[in-house]
């Protein structure tokens, strides 16, 4: 169970620009084995916040707990999957997958058995051997969901995974996600700034705002499970129209009052 | 059908003359050909002492590998290139690797290697000549060759430290890497194509170098051979001494490229030829 407590962070000010209140508060409590998608508009902080789950952020006030231990670093319960894919240029598909297990002194015939049996399950067999830049966006994003799962972490944290992607590469990923989620049922916590993706992959989806970032509300997705293979006539029911169009309303007016009023939003 | 497809790859297989090695040998080949034949043919008609038909040079290349003064030599200069540069590529590369990872030690030497960078690295000929005077000889043009190449080299590898993908490290920090794995496991490969480049530019000069040094300071060496024919006004002497350096130069680039092509062979085409062209020094 990740907990957040009352977490602020401010980023400093810069030359002339006042300083940044990047997160104001936030609370949030993800139970283990839940899909969890955080949605906002870009500059929420939403980005800030899974980074300091990771381990690589700081934050100024309040406290986040892994399994009740405090973060104070990245940590092996924990495996980032990056919206820039992150891959080592110079390694192959096999190598950048068992990077990880690497990195922990796992033995090279241990570790490329392992990477061979994820790079199975995310439908990369065959490309072990090739470099990341030989491969499409989706197949290296395929790579780097493989090297997060190598590690066989608790928790998944991903990080608009599918960001960088084309629509149809895109919707396919989603796909296959929900697949392997559904086979592993790790703790996952998925940015996204889409709130189709949000709702067709999340149990629940907390809805961000910016300026200062903070958890707006959460809303349930009743949605049943599992979804992998029915996400056509998901995407096609009335619920999930209805819990998007929602969504999509709360956004617009983030934005909207911003350009109108130029005022902040009320809480 | 196995046949039909025999046939149809036959002539792409045929021989060692296959149309890739055409394509890859053919141009320089010409562009050196054509080069030759306008040298000739525009010394022939010009008809200036100082500028002598490339056959002239050739054949006082010959007279003067029969006299035994080019081999001798170009092995006394061989060797002090590759211990000067040995020895830039190790310090250099380890002083700007010091650069690129702590921001204080870039801000307290940026300054002088700059300058060093800068500076025309012959001045400091006469200075080590005083110091090291005719007895030892060699450390003087050791010196020079070192100086001339060693500091682009530290100035592109901490550029290239500096310049890894904070993406990536990020990435390794996220996979609870140490300070020791980042640096080995990611920082060191990412650096390397421009790590390389720095060499490679570090060779051409290192070789400016040891000619400057051997004609201008202590006659020895390939460039001694050439600063003797030119006092005695042999032109073609000077020219064929200047056709073996070039030759040497181009050797030893397409050696440090050799190397460079095996460590960064994941670099895809297109930026290696991009790197390429922005080497061209």
């Amino acid at each position: 169970m990740i907990e957040i407590s009352g977490v602020s962070k401010t980023f400093p000010a810069r030359g002339k620009d006042a300083p940044v209140l990047a997160l104001k508060d936030v609370d949030l409590r993800i139970e283990d084995g839940e899909f969890l998608t955080i949605l906002g508009p870009s500059g929420c902080g939403k980005t800030t916040l899974l980074r300091m789950i990771a381990g690589l952020a700081e934050w100024d006030k309040g406290e986040i707990t892994v399994n009740g231990t405090p973060v104070r670093g990245p940590g092996p319960d924990r495996a980032m999957v990056f919206q820039a894919f992150a891959l080592m240029p110079w390694a192959t598909v096999r190598d950048n997958t068992a990077f990880g297990l690497e990195l922990r002194g796992v033995p090279k015939a241990q570790r490329r058995e392992r990477a061979d049996e994820l790079l199975t399950l995310v439908g990369l067999k065959g490309f072990e051997n090739r470099l990341p830049g030989q491969l499409s966006g989706g197949m290296q994003q395929r790579v780097g969901l493989a090297r997060a799962l190598a590690v066989d972490p608790e928790i998944l944290l991903m990080d608009e995974p599918f960001g960088a992607l084309d629509e149809q590469t895109r919707r396919l990923l989603q796909e296959e996600l929900l697949l392997i989620w559904e086979k592993t049922r790790k703790t996952v916590i998925f940015i996204t700034h889409s709130m189709e993706e949000a709702v067709l992959l999340g149990d629940r989806v907390a809805l961000m705002s910016p300026r200062p970032g903070r958890i707006l509300n959460i809303t349930q997705v009743p949605l049943p499970r599992p979804r992998a293979a029915a996400v056509d006539q998901i995407e096609g029911s009335a619920e999930f129209a209805k819990i998007t169009a929602n969504l999509w309303g709360q956004l617009r007016e983030m934005q909207t009052i911003r350009v109108h009023a130029g005022e902040e939003p009320a809480a | 059908m196995s046949v039909a497809a025999a046939k149809i790859e036959a002539p792409y297989k045929a021989g060692f003359f296959t149309r890739e090695r055409l394509d890859s040998f053919l141009p320089p080949f010409i562009g050196l050909a054509v080069g030759a034949i306008l040298w000739q043919v525009i010394a022939t008609i010009w008809n200036q002492e100082f500028f002598p038909p490339i056959t002239d040079v050739i054949r006082r290349l010959g007279e003067l590998t029969e006299q035994g003064k080019i081999l001798s030599n170009l092995v006394t200069s061989l060797t002090n290139l590759a211990i000067g540069f040995s020895f830039s590529v190790i310090v250099g590369v380890t002083l700007g690797m010091l650069m690129g990872a702590f921001r204080k030690v870039e801000m307290a030497l940026d300054v002088y290697v700059y300058a060093m960078l800068t500076s025309p690295s012959l001045v400091f000929a006469p200075i080590f000549f005083a110091i090291f005077g005719l007895k030892n000889i060699q450390y003087t043009i050791l010196g020079l060759i070192i100086l001339y190449s060693i500091w682009i080299i530290v100035v592109n590898t901490a550029a290239a430290i500096r310049t890894v993908p904070i993406a990536l490290i990020e990435m390794g920090r996220s996979y609870c890497a140490t300070e020791r794995q980042l640096f080995f496991k990611i920082i060191l490969p990412a650096s390397m194509p421009m790590v390389f480049a720095g060499i490679r530019l570090g060779m051409g000069r290192a070789v400016k170098g040891m000619i400057n040094g051997e004609m201008f300071i202590i006659a020895v060496g390939l460039g001694g051979v050439a600063k003797a024919e030119g006092q005695r006004f042999n032109a073609d002497g000077v020219l064929a001494v200047l056709l073996v350096i070039i030759i040497v130069a181009m050797v030893m680039q397409k050696l440090v490229q050799l190397l460079d092509a095996r460590v960064t062979s994941w670099l895809p085409s297109t930026a290696r030829q991009g790197k390429r062209r922005a080497n061209a020094d």
